[in-house]
């Protein structure tokens, strides 16, 4: 589905993605870790079409995505969420749920139509129905709890309908509960939808639970891949987390 | 149709109604003048908004195509081959053209950087105006008056029947751009306005947008320069000139541009102060400047902005619907 | 279009040395009113709108100065201050008030603060335009370059301009103070952090800024007339000084504006009704080949 091939990127001498090479197949849900500056944010923006890379490749469906804008990325079915959810504050849920299908359905320059047209109401009460949102519709996005505005910007993700759905920490800034049941969440919805998702996480108990493969970066180049159990005794990764994240040596030693 | 859209044209009928019965209730010409400057400026305020309210771009050259509506009309009257109704189409496709040159340059920059250079460009083509004094009559404007030859048995010539003329035009204006709020465009915009990154990486073509509404609402504030054309039968630098783009910002600001009919209580607001400061004193300037300094920062929003916060918080305290009128004619006036 | 009559200039030296020393001039004064410009945007992040009317408060102060006490060196230094003061009241007492808020209100305070000004400068000074006349030090025959005349003030103006500039590079680039402002630029909240007054630092960089308009209006008013409004057209070439150059660059501003004022001056020999169309049509070809102007940092 997609492959990235000796992928690289540097901003002002300091290199931030080192020859990543990476491959996520159909339907896999993978997991990204790695220490604070290990350029995973990065590695996402280089792969949307935000920023472009120095060299690399990255095949989607075995074609170059490198040099098209981000607006082309998603048109071609991968779409993101972001680490500090990226909403339209001014627009109740629905509305900016209706938006975003509406810009999928390439129908969003329409002039002569009112809004919401009819042919976007199905698709928005299925998929707030699905994140759970159909009760807070009517709420302004600027409104909603920090939980919520999460899960709103993955839904305007999933608006775009993408085979490749890219979730920047999904559960950046929640507490030990929320989190659970957000990522509870996200773990249905790759059942649901067959996606193949690709997630930022920090919390390596999430990242162990649920994850087929977890690829870990550290400066920027990848440090190891492989099953949540390989990476768990890897040797590498548990050296490069002890001193910046104890809580990874802690769950190695669990297992 | 929609429920919604029957509500729009209800309220359009209603307000067209009203419009042209008011010179029959009151006579006096000044009364009728005062309306088609309203009018003029209210939708050169209305176009205005589709840029600064609707998609967040804050227009400080928008009376450029207010000028060129009102030139590019009169000129094509004057020339004579034309009826009433091609030359304004002409002057609206024109103007449309002139707004899409310019704003292909003029969309790519963000925030302040928009803001000056579509200043910088008005005053481009206020420059223009002022030196090429034999199509334009230079600072003089355009001289001789316009010529309106009736057309489908509308003889503009007569002031009544001008009046009526400038009112349906106004309310077919405010009817399209109407649509254009509640047109899956129009929320396309509200996107733009509030995160274009965002909207972006929601498949939204941010530039093509902006663009298109550019153009839009140049070739609306181009219609409000050619009923200001018509009805003064003429055309000047003034029209190009940075202070008009100024107070169509402020006639935004003074009205409140998240609702949609606040540019127009602006126009009419600033038209009323207008009228005052001229007879009392000769140092208009100053005195709209320190009203503009009390009302930015003193209200911080606009009249029709205000009374929609004051609805909306009253809403969810619920208080009792007795005080309901009070406070929202006290905001108007 | 005369192009005969630009291709008979190049071809004769003492036109062009006419044509250059004019261009200089013109590229000096819109230097100085950029570089301040440039310089409120690149600290406080803001675009004064407002700051031709400092150029114009600059030269009507030059002129009441020159007036009372007949010396060119207080009518500069007046005209230089008093636009630095009214500057600094200006931006604690309204500016402020909007910084963080959207650019509509911005805009809207910077154009009540031009409308004021202009009618201010209508009731004190009167609505006619003003001479200042060349002050007796310079009033003694050109120096003749090879075969074209440049008056004296002329290179007065050049060298005080370039001063300056200079001056501020220097101050900026070289100085304590200078160091802490470029802090302030990047980040704010850490020089706040540091124990240092960041309000009277803004203030500081908006009165300095205002302080190079005045200048600049000072060092014109005796080759200008002077009239209320006399900002505006300054204000907009030194915008577009700002765009071609790059925004907060001041090196960028010099390049930029020395270009403006030769076009403004060539040009107005080959094409007198196209001048400005030369100088926007410019600025639309860096805004599309170059958008963050010649020698500016980031895109905008």
């Amino acid at each position: 589905m997609l492959d990235v091939q000796n992928l690289n990127k540097s901003f002002g001498g300091v290199q931030a993605t080192r020859d990543v090479s990476l491959n996520f197949p159909a339907g896999s849900l993978t997991a990204i870790i790695g220490p604070n500056g290990a350029g995973k944010t990065t590695f996402f923006n280089l792969i949307s079409g935000h920023i472009r890379p120095d060299s690399g490749r990255i095949l989607f469906e075995g074609r170059d995505l490198v040099g098209l804008s981000s607006l082309e990325v998603v048109r071609r079915g991968m779409a993101r969420a972001f680490q500090v959810a990226s909403l339209f504050p001014s627009l109740t849920v629905r509305e900016a749920m209706t938006a975003a299908v509406t810009s999928h359905q390439r129908r969003s320059a329409g002039l002569f139509s009112r809004f919401p047209l009819s042919g976007s109401r199905d698709r928005v009460q299925e998929l707030l129905e699905l994140l759970g949102l159909s009760a807070k519709a009517d709420v302004l996005s600027a409104n909603l709890s920090h939980g919520d505005q999460k899960l709103l910007d993955i839904g305007l993700a999933l608006a775009m309908e993408p085979k490749v759905l890219l979730l920047d920490e999904p559960t950046a800034g929640m507490g030990p509960d929320e989190r659970w049941r957000m990522i509870d969440k996200v773990h249905r919805l790759w059942q649901a939808k067959q996606l193949t998702m690709i997630f930022i996480e920090h919390d390596m108990d999430i990242v162990f639970k649920i994850s087929q493969t977890v690829h870990v970066l550290k400066y920027g180049a990848v440090l190891a891949q492989g099953t949540p159990e390989e990476i768990r005794r890897n040797q590498d990764v548990i050296d490069a987390y002890l001193g910046t994240d104890h809580h990874m040596a802690l769950a190695a030693e669990e297992a | 149709m929609r429920r919604e859209s029957l509500r729009d044209l209800f309220i359009a009928a209603v307000a067209l109604a009203v419009l042209l019965v008011l010179p029959v209730l009151f006579p006096q010409p000044a009364l009728r003048d005062f309306l088609v400057y309203v009018i003029a400026y209210g939708l050169l305020a209305m176009s205005l908004n589709l840029l600064v309210g609707l998609t967040g771009l804050v227009s400080f050259g928008h009376a450029a195509y207010f000028a060129s509506g009102a030139y590019s009309f009169g000129l094509l009257m004057q020339s004579g081959h034309f009826s009433v109704p091609m030359a304004m189409l002409c002057a609206l496709a024109g103007t449309a053209l002139l707004a899409l040159v310019i704003g292909a340059i003029c969309v790519r920059l963000k925030e302040i950087y928009f803001s000056f250079i579509t200043l910088a460009f008005q005053m481009f083509i206020h420059s223009i105006i002022l030196t090429w004094v034999d199509v334009t009559g230079g600072d003089q404007g355009l001289r001789g008056g316009i010529p309106r030859p009736a057309f489908l048995g509308i003889d503009l010539s007569q002031a009544g029947t001008l009046y009526a003329f400038c009112a349906v035009v106004f309310i077919v204006c405010l009817l399209i751009m109407r649509q254009v709020w509640q047109s899956p465009f129009g929320y396309t915009l509200r996107m733009i306005r509030d995160n274009p990154a965002r909207a972006n990486f929601l498949g939204v073509n941010v530039l093509r947008m902006k663009l298109g509404i550019f153009v839009l609402a140049g070739t609306m504030a181009s219609m409000a320069g050619i009923l200001m054309a018509l009805f003064v039968s003429g055309a000047y630098a003034e029209f190009a000139f940075w202070t008009m783009s100024g107070e169509a910002i402020f006639m935004i600001m003074l009205g409140g541009m998240q609702v949609f009919l606040g540019p127009v209580i602006g126009a009419f607001l600033l038209q009323t102060l207008n009228h005052y400061v001229t007879i009392y004193t000769e140092h208009h300037g100053l005195v709209l400047g320190l009203v503009i300094l009390a009302i930015v920062l003193g209200l911080r929003r606009g009249v029709a902005d205000y009374a929609r916060d004051w609805l909306a918080a009253r809403r969810t305290t619920r208080e009792a619907a007795a005080l309901e009128a009070k406070p929202a004619k006290k905001a108007v006036s | 279009m005369n192009l005969e009559v630009l291709a008979g200039c190049l071809a004769s030296g003492a036109c062009v040395v006419t044509q250059i020393s004019s261009g200089l001039i013109v590229g000096m004064l819109l230097f100085l009113v950029a570089s301040g410009l440039s310089l409120i945007f690149g600290v406080l992040g803001i675009v004064n709108f407002a700051h031709g009317a400092f150029y114009m408060a600059g030269a009507y102060f030059a002129l009441l100065a020159y007036e009372q006490t007949a010396s060119f060196t207080a009518a500069l230094a007046f005209g230089a201050l008093a636009a630095g003061v009214i500057g600094v009241a200006f931006e604690r007492f309204i500016m402020s008030r909007v910084y963080g808020h959207d650019v509509l209100m911005q805009l809207l305070v910077c154009y009540a603060a031009i409308l004021i000004f202009d009618d201010l400068v209508k009731i004190l000074f009167g609505a006619d335009y003003k001479l200042m006349g060349m002050p007796d030090a310079f009033a003694t025959a050109p120096i003749q370059i090879a075969g074209g005349f440049v008056p004296s003030y002329y290179i007065f103006m050049l060298v005080m301009a370039l001063a300056a500039g200079l001056g501020l590079w220097l101050g900026i680039n070289k100085t304590r103070i200078g160091k802490i402002i470029r802090a302030l630029a990047i980040n704010p909240q850490m020089v706040g952090a540091l124990g240092i007054n960041t309000k009277l630092l803004y203030a500081g960089v908006f009165g300095l800024g205002c302080v190079l308009a005045g200048l600049a209006g000072a060092l014109a008013a005796p080759v200008r007339s002077l009239t209320p409004g006399m900002g505006l057209s300054v204000l907009i070439e030194s915008f577009i000084v700002t765009v071609i150059g790059g925004m907060g660059s001041i090196p960028g501003a010099l390049v930029a504006a020395l270009l403006i004022g030769l076009t403004r001056s060539f040009g107005a020999i080959g094409f007198p009704l196209f001048v400005d169309g030369l100088m926007f049509g410019l600025m639309a070809l860096v805004l599309v080949v170059r958008p963050s102007g010649l020698l500016g940092a980031k895109a905008s």
